[in-house]
C-alpha cells in the first residue's frame, strides 16, 4: 500500500532535528521504504510504501513511531509527541446519560469493537486552509469540516472513521448485521450496489441500509450543509469479510484496505476522542450523548520468547544484549530477561504481525541495520551437481543451432485462438486462462508452429536474406481436471528462401551433432491442414518419433501472407534428450587409402532407399554421397576401402557390377 | 656413368631456368627425385656391382638436385605478386546465428551459481495453489494475494507469478539438506502496461542447511552482483515483507552510473534511486515453509531469493525504457546481440 505523508502532519508526532531527506533515507534502510520525496511550498511529502503486514505504520503517527526507533541508529535524537494511546474515556469529560443511538448487533464477530458518540450544534463549513492543504497534499479532496476531520484522523492514526448525520438515521436505531443476498445499498458516491450476502451492513430503525461497513458510507445518512447533529463512528471490523466485500464490489477504498489488514483495536477509542476534540474546535459541536463502546473481547497481550544465542546464530553476528533490549523497547515491546532468554510482550499494534521468534529477529536486525551486516560465503557443498538431462540437452541444442546460423526468438506462451485458426491447428485441447487480460493472450500454446509462422511474416519485409529462426520453449497439454498439464519442451526451426534439402540438412546436422543416428523420414499417414503432406515427413530415429519436417500447407502460408518458400521442423526435445548419445567414440583412421568412384544408376527407386540398398551391397562401401539427378538417373560418389589391405580395381568393379544387378 | 650424371644435371639446370611457379617446380621435383624419377631410374638400371661403385656419386647427384630445387623455390617465393589485392574489399561473412539475450543471461546466471555449487533445476510453470501460495504461507483470502496478479486456469491451478514454487518441490526432492538450488523459469503476471510483459523470467535461489544465516545471503548476493555486473558492485539489504520468508529483504545493488552517490555532475542520477537500484526480493525461509517442505526448522535454516532475468539484463545494459522489447521477434533487434 502506498501512502502520501505530509511532513507537517508527521511533525505533529515526531520531534527531531533530522531533515526530511535524512528521515527518508533512514526509514528506507530500516523500516518503510520512502520511494520519493516531494518538496512543495510550505511542506515536504513522503511517498511511502507500507508493506501488508505493517498496517500499524500506514499513518503519520505510525511512521513517527518507526522513526523514533530508527533515527537514533543514525545518530539523531527523536521523540514521540501526542501519543494517542495515553487517552482514556475520562478525557471526554462528564457525559450525558442518554445513549447516542439504539444499537443492536446481530453478529458480534463481525464487529470486534464498536464505538460512537453524538455531537450537537454542528456548523458545517469549509475546513481551515492549512487543513485543506494537508489533505490535498496527501491525495484527498477537501469537502467540508466534518468529512475532512474523518479523513484527517485516518491520515494521522491509520484508523478509518465515519460520521453520520444523526437526524437521518431512522428512529435513531442501528442494526449491525450481515447482508442478505440481493440486498441493494445506495453508497455515498450515489451508486447502487447489489450485495452478495454476508457483507457487514447497518440498517436503521426504518429498514434502510445506511452503511456498507468498512467499505463506503451510505448515501442516505451523509453529512450535508444543513447537518446539525452528527454521530462520530469509529469501529473495528472482521477483516476477511471486509476484504471479500471490497473485492467483489470493486470498492478498494482506503478504509477497506486498512480494515482488511486487522488494524489495532486499542486505537479505536483514542481516535474517537481525538475526533471529538476536532469537531469541537472546527465545527463548534458539543457532546450530546453518552459514549457507546462495545468491546466484548478486550485486547490481551501475548508474549514471544527469544534466545540470544539463537538470534546470533540466525543473523550471523554477536549482538550486545542491551542493544537488543533497547531496540525492542523503542518499538513498544516490554522485555524481561534471563541471561540468554528474552521474554517480549508484544504491543497491541503489532499483535497480528509478531507471532514467532523469527519476527523478533526481523525487528532487531532491521533497526540495527541490515546494511551493517558482513558478507560471508556459505561453505556447505553438494555431493553431486550434475545438471538435469533436459536442461543440458536444451543448452546443447541451442548452441548447435547458433552454429547452424539460426536466430533465437522468445515468443509469449500466451496466444490467441485466432493465431491457431490461421495455422489451421485446433486450439483445443489446450489450457485456457480463467482471467485473461485480452483475447490476444487467452490460451497457453500447445504448439510453437503458429508463433514461428507469425515471426517469419513479421520479418519477411525487411530481411532480404534467407531467414533461419528457432524457438525452444514449453508447449502445454492439459491432462485430467485435477492434474497439472504436461509441459513439453519443444523446438521449432523455421526457414525461408532455402530449399527442402538445405533445411533437411540443417535438421540432420543438428541431430547428428547430438549423436542421434539412424534418422528416418517417413511420409504422413494422414492428411494435414497445417502441413503440405506432399512435401513433409515424420522424423524418426529408429522407431522413436522425434517430430515433423516439411512445407507449410499453401493455405496456411496464405493466411500468414508468407511470400517465400517456407520449411518448418517441429521436434520433441524430451525424446531427443532421452536418446541423444552422451560420449564420443573415437574411430581409428583407415590404414589404406580408399578408392573413390562415381556411379550413375537409372531407377524409379527413391534416393534414400537407393542409398540403403547400395550400402547393403558390400561391407567394403564405406560412404555413399549423393551427387545429383537427371530424370531417373542418379549419381553417387562411392568410397571403397578394406581395413586390412588396398583394394584392387578388379574388386571395386565387381562391387559396382553387383550394385547394378540389384537395381 | 659420369656423362649420364652430367646430362641429368644439365637437363635439370635448363628446366629450372624455365620454371615459372611453384607448381611447375613440384612437377620437376617429382620428375627427378620421385619413385619413378630420373635419379631412381638411373639407379635401377645399374647392376648390383655398379650400384656399389656409383652409389656414392648418385647420392651426391640427389643432394645436388635437392639443393638446386630448394634454391629455385626460395627464389620463386621471394618474387612478389605483381597484382595487388584490394585489401579494403569487404570480407564475405558466413551466416551468423544469435542466441537471445534472455538465453545468454540465463546461461550466465546458471554459470555464476554453478561456481558457488548451486544446481539448476526446473519446476512447473503451471502449478497447484499449494506449491504456489498456500504452502508458501499465503492463505487463500490473504491480502498478500493482491500483490501477485495471478493468472488462473481454475481455482486450484495457476500460472506461476514467481519461481518460488520450486522451494517446496526442491525440499521434497532432496529430503535431507544441504539444498543449493537455482530454479530458472518462465513466470506470468496479470499486468497490463506498456512497459511490462505478461510473461517474464525469474531465477530462484534456495539454500538450506544447518547454520545458514543472513550474512550468507549477503555473501551469495554480493558474489552474484560482482560476477554478473562487475567487481566494483555490491549489494545491501533493506526490510521488506513476504509471507514465505522471515525476515524478508529487498536487495539493492549500487548504481554503476553514479557509483552509488545518487548524483552525477551535480544532478540527480537518472538511472537509480539515491545511488541504489532494486534487484529483487529475498529472505530467510519461513519456518512454516520449511515444515511444509518436510524439513525441521529446529535443525535447518535457509535463505531464498527470486530475481528477474529481464530486470538484471536491463540493469546491466542500462536499458531502462521497456521490458517488452525483449519479446520482439524483429531480427533487426535480435541480431544486435
Amino acid at each position: 500500500m502506498d501512502i502520501k505523508l505530509s511532513h507537517k502532519l508527521l511533525s505533529q508526532f515526531l520531534e527531531t532535528k533530522a531533515t526530511p531527506k535524512r528521515i527518508a533515507s533512514s526509514l528506507s534502510l530500516c523500516g518503510p521504504t520512502v520511494d520519493r520525496l516531494h518538496k512543495i511550498p510550505g511542506d515536504t511529502i513522503y511517498d511511502i510504501e507500507v508493506i501488508t503486514n505493517r498496517i500499524d505504520s500506514v499513518s503519520a503517527f505510525g511512521i513517527a513511531r518507526e522513526a523514533i526507533s530508527i533515527l537514533p541508529q543514525f545518530g539523531y535524537r527523536a521523540k514521540l509527541l501526542n501519543n494517542p494511546y495515553q487517552l482514556t474515556k475520562k478525557d471526554l469529560g462528564a457525559l450525558p446519560k442518554k445513549p447516542p443511538v439504539k444499537v443492536i448487533i446481530k453478529n458480534q464477530s463481525l464487529v470486534p469493537r464498536f464505538t460512537c458518540i453524538a455531537l450537537k450544534n454542528i456548523v458545517v463549513k469549509p475546513s481551515p486552509k492549512a487543513t485543506q492543504a494537508i489533505l490535498k497534499n496527501s491525495g484527498l479532496r477537501p469537502l467540508n469540516n466534518i468529512i475532512d476531520i474523518s479523513n484527517e484522523l485516518t491520515l494521522k492514526y491509520g484508523q478509518p472513521v465515519h460520521v453520520f448525520d444523526l437526524d437521518k438515521i431512522g428512529d435513531r436505531t442501528m442494526i449491525v448485521r450481515a447482508s442478505k443476498p440481493g440486498e441493494k445499498i445506495l453508497t455515498l458516491d450515489k451508486k447502487t450496489l447489489t450485495l452478495k450476502g454476508g457483507d457487514i451492513v447497518i440498517e436503521d430503525g426504518q429498514g434502510n441500509l445506511i452503511d456498507l461497513c468498512g467499505i463506503m458510507g451510505g448515501g442516505l445518512s451523509h453529512i450535508d450543509k444543513n447537518t446539525k447533529n452528527v454521530l462520530l463512528f469509529v469501529q473495528n471490523y472482521e477483516p476477511k469479510q471486509i476484504r471479500k466485500t471490497s473485492l467483489y464490489t470493486q470498492q478498494r477504498s482506503l478504509a477497506s484496505q486498512i480494515f482488511e489488514k486487522s488494524p489495532d483495536k486499542e486505537m479505536v477509542l483514542p481516535v474517537l476522542i481525538r475526533g471529538v476534540d476536532l469537531i469541537k474546535t472546527r465545527a463548534s459541536g458539543t457532546i450530546s450523548s453518552n459514549l457507546i463502546d462495545i468491546y466484548p473481547q478486550p485486547f490481551k497481550p501475548h508474549f514471544v520468547k527469544l534466545s540470544l544465542k539463537w538470534l546470533n546464530q540466525i543473523v550471523g553476528i554477536t549482538f550486545k544484549k542491551q542493544l537488543v533490549i533497547n531496540i525492542l523497547k523503542d518499538l513498544g515491546f516490554q522485555v524481561t530477561s534471563t541471561p540468554d532468554m528474552l521474554t517480549c510482550q508484544v504491543p497491541s499494534w503489532r499483535s497480528n504481525d509478531i507471532q514467532i521468534k523469527e519476527d523478533l529477529v526481523e525487528e532487531i536486525t532491521r533497526i540495527h541495520g541490515y546494511f551493517r551486516l558482513p558478507s560471508v560465503l556459505p561453505t556447505s557443498m553438494l555431493e553431486n551437481t550434475t545438471t538435469e538431462d533436459i536442461l543440458a540437452t536444451e543448452s546443447s541444442l541451442k548452441h548447435q543451432l547458433l552454429n547452424l546460423s539460426f536466430t533465437e526468438i522468445y515468443n509469449l506462451s500466451l496466444v490467441s485462438k485466432r493465431l491457431f485458426n490461421q495455422a489451421k491447428i485446433s486450439i483445443n485441447p489446450s489450457l485456457k486462462l480463467r482471467n485473461p487480460l485480452s483475447k490476444d493472450h487467452e490460451y497457453l500454446r500447445r504448439s510453437l508452429v503458429p508463433s514461428l509462422l507469425q515471426n517469419l511474416k513479421d520479418n519477411q519485409n525487411h530481411q532480404k536474406k534467407p531467414l533461419y529462426l528457432f524457438e525452444l520453449a514449453n508447449t502445454y497439454l492439459p491432462r485430467g481436471e485435477r492434474d497439472l498439464p504436461e509441459e513439453n519442451p519443444t523446438l521449432v526451426m523455421a526457414t525461408s528462401q532455402i530449399s527442402f534439402r538445405q533445411h533437411k540438412g540443417l535438421v540432420e546436422s543438428l541431430l547428428n551433432n547430438l549423436k542421434i543416428d539412424n534418422l528416418k523420414f517417413k511420409p504422413f499417414k494422414k492428411d494435414s491442414l497445417t502441413w503440405d503432406t506432399a512435401a513433409s515427413a515424420l522424423i524418426y530415429s529408429g522407431s522413436k518419433y522425434l517430430g515433423t519436417i516439411g512445407k507449410i500447407n499453401p493455405q496456411v502460408s496464405n493466411n500468414f501472407e508468407l511470400k517465400d518458400q517456407v520449411f518448418v521442423t517441429n521436434l520433441n526435445v524430451s525424446t531427443i534428450s532421452q536418446i541423444k548419445g552422451s560420449t564420443y567414440q573415437a574411430h581409428p583412421l583407415p590404414k589404406y587409402p580408399p578408392v573413390i568412384e562415381d556411379i550413375t544408376l537409372n531407377t524409379n527407386l527413391k534416393i534414400g532407399d537407393l542409398i540403403t540398398k547400395i550400402n547393403k551391397t558390400s561391407k567394403l562401401i564405406t560412404q555413399v554421397i549423393y551427387q545429383d539427378s537427371y530424370n531417373n538417373k542418379h549419381t553417387f560418389k562411392l568410397y571403397f576401402s578394406h581395413p586390412e589391405k588396398s583394394l584392387t580395381q578388379k574388386q571395386v568393379n565387381q562391387i559396382k557390377t553387383n550394385i547394378l544387378k540389384i537395381i | 656413368m659420369d656423362q649420364k650424371i652430367k646430362n641429368i644435371q644439365q637437363k635439370l639446370l635448363k628446366e629450372l631456368s624455365l620454371t615459372k611457379n611453384i607448381t611447375q617446380l613440384e612437377t620437376l621435383s617429382v620428375n627427378y627425385l620421385g619413385r619413378k624419377g630420373a635419379v631412381n631410374q638411373l639407379f635401377q638400371s645399374l647392376s648390383s656391382k655398379e650400384k656399389a661403385v656409383h652409389g656414392k656419386d648418385l647420392n651426391q647427384l640427389k643432394n645436388n638436385i635437392e639443393s638446386s630445387i630448394k634454391e629455385s623455390k626460395t627464389l620463386l617465393l621471394s618474387v612478389k605478386s605483381k597484382k595487388k589485392l584490394d585489401i579494403t574489399i569487404p570480407g564475405i561473412k558466413p551466416p551468423e546465428g544469435h542466441l537471445h539475450l534472455l538465453t545468454q543471461a540465463i546461461e550466465e546466471v546458471e554459470d555464476i551459481f554453478k561456481s558457488l555449487g548451486f544446481v539448476r533445476r526446473r519446476y512447473p510453470e503451471v502449478e497447484t495453489d499449494w506449491y504456489y501460495a498456500e504452502g508458501l504461507n499465503i492463505p487463500k483470502d490473504h491480502p498478500a494475494r493482491d500483490d501477485q496478479e495471478t493468472f488462473y486456469i481454475n481455482q486450484n491451478t495457476v500460472l506461476t507469478a514467481h519461481t518460488s514454487n520450486g522451494q517446496l518441490r526442491e525440499m521434497e526432492r532432496v529430503k535431507t539438506p544441504p539444498i543449493k538450488m537455482i530454479n530458472i523459469g518462465k513466470t506470468y503476471r496479470r499486468q497490463a502496461s506498456n512497459t511490462h510483459s505478461p510473461m517474464f523470467h525469474q531465477f530462484e535461489g534456495l539454500m538450506v542447511d544447518k547454520g545458514i544465516n543472513i550474512t550468507h545471503l549477503i555473501g551469495v548476493s554480493n558474489y552474484f552482483a560482482k560476477a554478473y555486473f562487475g567487481p566494483d558492485r555490491e549489494i545491501r539489504l533493506r526490510p521488506h515483507h513476504f509471507q514465505f520468508t522471515e525476515p524478508s529483504f529487498e536487495v539493492d545493488i549500487n548504481c554503476s552510473v553514479c557509483k552509488g552517490k545518487g548524483k552525477k555532475n551535480n544532478q540527480a542520477c537518472t538511472v537509480c534511486k539515491a545511488g541504489w537500484l532494486e534487484l529483487g526480493g529475498a529472505g530467510m525461509v519461513h519456518p512454516q515453509v520449511l515444515k511444509n517442505g518436510g524439513l525441521d526448522p529446529k535443525q535447518y535454516s535457509g535463505f531464498a531469493f527470486g530475481w528477474g532475468i529481464e530486470r538484471i539484463i536491463m540493469m546491466k545494459h542500462q536499458v531502462t525504457n521497456n521490458l517488452r522489447n525483449l519479446y520482439l521477434s524483429d531480427l533487426r533487434f535480435l541480431t544486435q546481440f
